[in-house]
């Protein structure tokens, strides 16, 4: 840091040229932006205004202003060295553009600077901008330069109304030095942002302001923080408030625009997230269904608090194979007790029968008994119309445990019918007859509160007792 | 197999809130017994395979056709009556390979976009996980009763 302090301080006294680089830089910018706005005098008062200020106060301003262009910028320095700055500053700018100089740039900087007069940076930097624009840039800083210079200035108004400005030769060190500084990444708006003056006095009051900071921001990698300032600055000293809309708005989009993708030249710059082009808003449609099917599928599987997408796709591949695995183990273990359902089914009658019979059987006992034999047979052939059947007679179809609850609740005595439902157990189906509806048989008849209770299992195989069903897998009731 | 399934009648009426559970229960449950019925009780492994074929064709019915793995469900029982198909080989989840193994897992997922292989994947687990629910219970209300 200290080597470039005393460089700055040593052409100090080349500050005038420098005031008048600073100027002429700031002009560019100022016609660039305003197009024609009241620019014109700018060039005329800009030079004797860089006499009226202190020398020491405008290094600072340079230092700002030039810190912030993007080192794309920085083979300017290239141009200087065929026009005799100060030692030093060569040095230092030699040392500093080290390793920022594109490839295409110096040949063409050599060129260039051959055909202007030393004096011309200003022009230089306008001419530097427009070969960036031709060859395509290296950067997209460099791109989004060209965009807004392009924008404003496609004219080469600039050279002659420049040529007037008399700038002192030997003051490139004073352009090359910040360069130096400029290695880190700098805002591509921020020279926009510097550059906002409109009026003369304007932009050198607004300069005295951070022109105390450089001296502090000059080893700084951090150049946006104090150009920004400037930026306040002008913006509050601007007269025409048109000109800092316009470039704050430039510098916005220009800020967005490294976000976003990086169009052609002469395009709208768009917002941030919403690029103009067909391709990338399907694109973002896209992922944004996708995003949503994801949620969606985090809230079915289980153990979905992965916040990795590829982690969360394993989990859902591996559960999609969990389930059919336990559903193809479900399918063969039920062969087990499954195996007993055929000829469980098939002695139905037999069992019922026999169930009513040991329970005491009566007149009724053996119409229920009937109707189960009849709803049993239909099961086995068809459940439509075993339940059309049941329905038909008023009955209904109900789980065991339901029915058990009842029996029990109602507290009557067990009937001979209720033999059959202890004897049930639980059929595979976990179907249960109750007589519900609007024609209720009562098979008992002594105790018209408390209906009957019959089970009729598929699985009547199971010895009785209070068999209530642990699960029910289905349950049909009557409507 | 399905040919019961089939006859049931109604597809589901409502595809866009999801299969319903009762008709799912109820058209396993009729096909399971005629699966019963049908299979000698000497061909154990003949019998499982043929109740999963029909857990997944009740699943299909239920889901309706308006999912594309259901009618791909169908679309393969239906072949398979004819002719004997291999099951399907599953891929290792690799990298590169995560799309492509929940393609397979999927059934009818190869042909389709990953948008719309994300959706079906969720209805998917969403009837498979009613159907594992569904014989879970059946085979649980049966064991419990084991002499």
């Amino acid at each position: 840091m200290q080597p470039s302090s005393r460089e700055m301080q040593g052409m100090a006294g080349s500050m005038n040229g420098g005031i008048s680089h600073s100027a002429a830089v700031a002009q560019i910018a100022l016609r660039e932006l305003q197009n024609g706005h009241g620019g014109r005098q700018i060039p005329n008062s800009g030079p004797q205004a860089s006499f009226d200020d202190g020398a020491s106060g405008h290094d600072d301003f340079l230092d700002q202003m030039l810190s912030s262009l993007p080192s794309s910028w920085a083979e300017l320095g290239n141009l200087k060295t065929p026009w005799d700055p100060p030692e030093a500053g060569q040095r230092i700018f030699g040392a500093g553009l080290a390793g920022e100089t594109s490839p295409e740039e110096p040949s063409a900087a050599a060129a260039e600077g051959m055909r202007y007069p030393p004096y011309d940076e200003s022009s230089l930097l306008a001419n530097r901008l427009r070969r960036h624009q031709i060859s395509g840039g290296s950067s997209p800083n460099g791109k989004a330069m060209m965009v807004h210079l392009d924008h404003q200035s496609q004219q080469q108004m600039l050279l002659p109304s420049l040529g007037r400005s008399p700038v002192a030769s030997g003051d490139s060190g004073l352009l090359s030095l910040p360069l130096t500084l400029g290695t880190g990444g700098y805002d591509v708006d921020a020279p926009f942002k510097s550059l906002n003056p409109t009026g003369g006095e304007g932009l050198f009051n607004g300069l005295g302001g951070p022109l105390q900071r450089g001296q502090s921001a000059f080893g700084h990698p951090q150049h946006q923080g104090g150009a920004s300032m400037p930026s306040q600055n002008f913006t509050a000293a601007a007269a025409t408030g048109g000109v800092g809309q316009a470039a704050s708005a430039s510098a916005s989009a220009s800020a967005s625009a490294g976000g976003g993708t990086g169009p052609p030249r002469q395009k709208v710059r768009a917002r941030r997230g919403q690029a103009t082009d067909p391709h990338s808003i399907a694109e973002r449609l896209r992922r944004e269904r996708i995003a949503d099917r994801m949620k969606a599928l985090q809230e079915l599987v289980p153990n979905a608090n992965k916040t990795d997408k590829a982690s969360m796709l394993d989990e859902i591949i591996d559960y999609v194979k969990f389930l059919q695995l336990q559903v193809k183990v479900l399918s063969m273990s039920r062969l087990g007790g499954a195996a007993a359902v055929a000829p469980l089914v098939a002695d139905m009658s037999s069992e019922g029968q026999s169930g009513a019979g040991s329970g005491g059987a009566n007149s009724s006992g053996d119409t229920l008994t009937v109707t189960e034999h009849q709803v049993a047979k239909l099961m086995e052939e068809d459940m439509g119309s075993a339940m059309q059947y049941l329905q038909g007679k008023g009955l209904c179809l109900m789980p065991i445990s339901l029915a058990s609850a009842i029996s029990t609740a109602t507290a009557c005595p067990p009937r001979p019918l209720s033999s059959s439902l202890s004897s049930a157990g639980a059929c595979h189906l976990g179907h249960g007859i109750l007589p519900g509806g609007p024609h209720p048989p009562n098979p008992s008849g002594d105790a018209p509160a408390s209906p009957g209770v019959s089970a009729l299992t598929a699985q009547s195989a199971i010895a009785n007792g209070a068999a209530e069903a642990a699960k029910e897998a289905v349950t049909v009731s009557k409507a | 197999m399905d040919s019961e399934n089939s006859a049931c009648g109604n597809p589901n009426p409502n595809p866009t809130l999801g299969p319903s559970k009762l008709m799912l229960a109820f058209r396993f449950l009729r096909a399971l017994s005629l699966v019963h019925r049908t299979t000698p009780a000497s061909s154990r492994t003949c019998r499982g395979r043929r109740i999963e074929r029909a857990a997944y064709a009740s699943m299909a019915y239920s889901a309706g056709t308006g999912r594309g793995w259901s009618r791909a469900v169908l679309r393969r029982l239906h072949h398979r009556a004819r002719r004997r198909a291999v099951a399907p080989r599953r891929l290792s989840t690799t990298a590169g390979n995560r799309a492509e193994a929940l393609r397979q897992l999927v059934p009818g997922g190869a042909g389709m976009d990953y948008c719309t292989l994300l959706e079906e994947t969720a209805d998917y687990i969403k009837c498979l996980s009613m159907q594992v629910e569904l014989m879970q219970g059946i085979v649980d209300s049966s064991s419990s009763y084991g002499p």
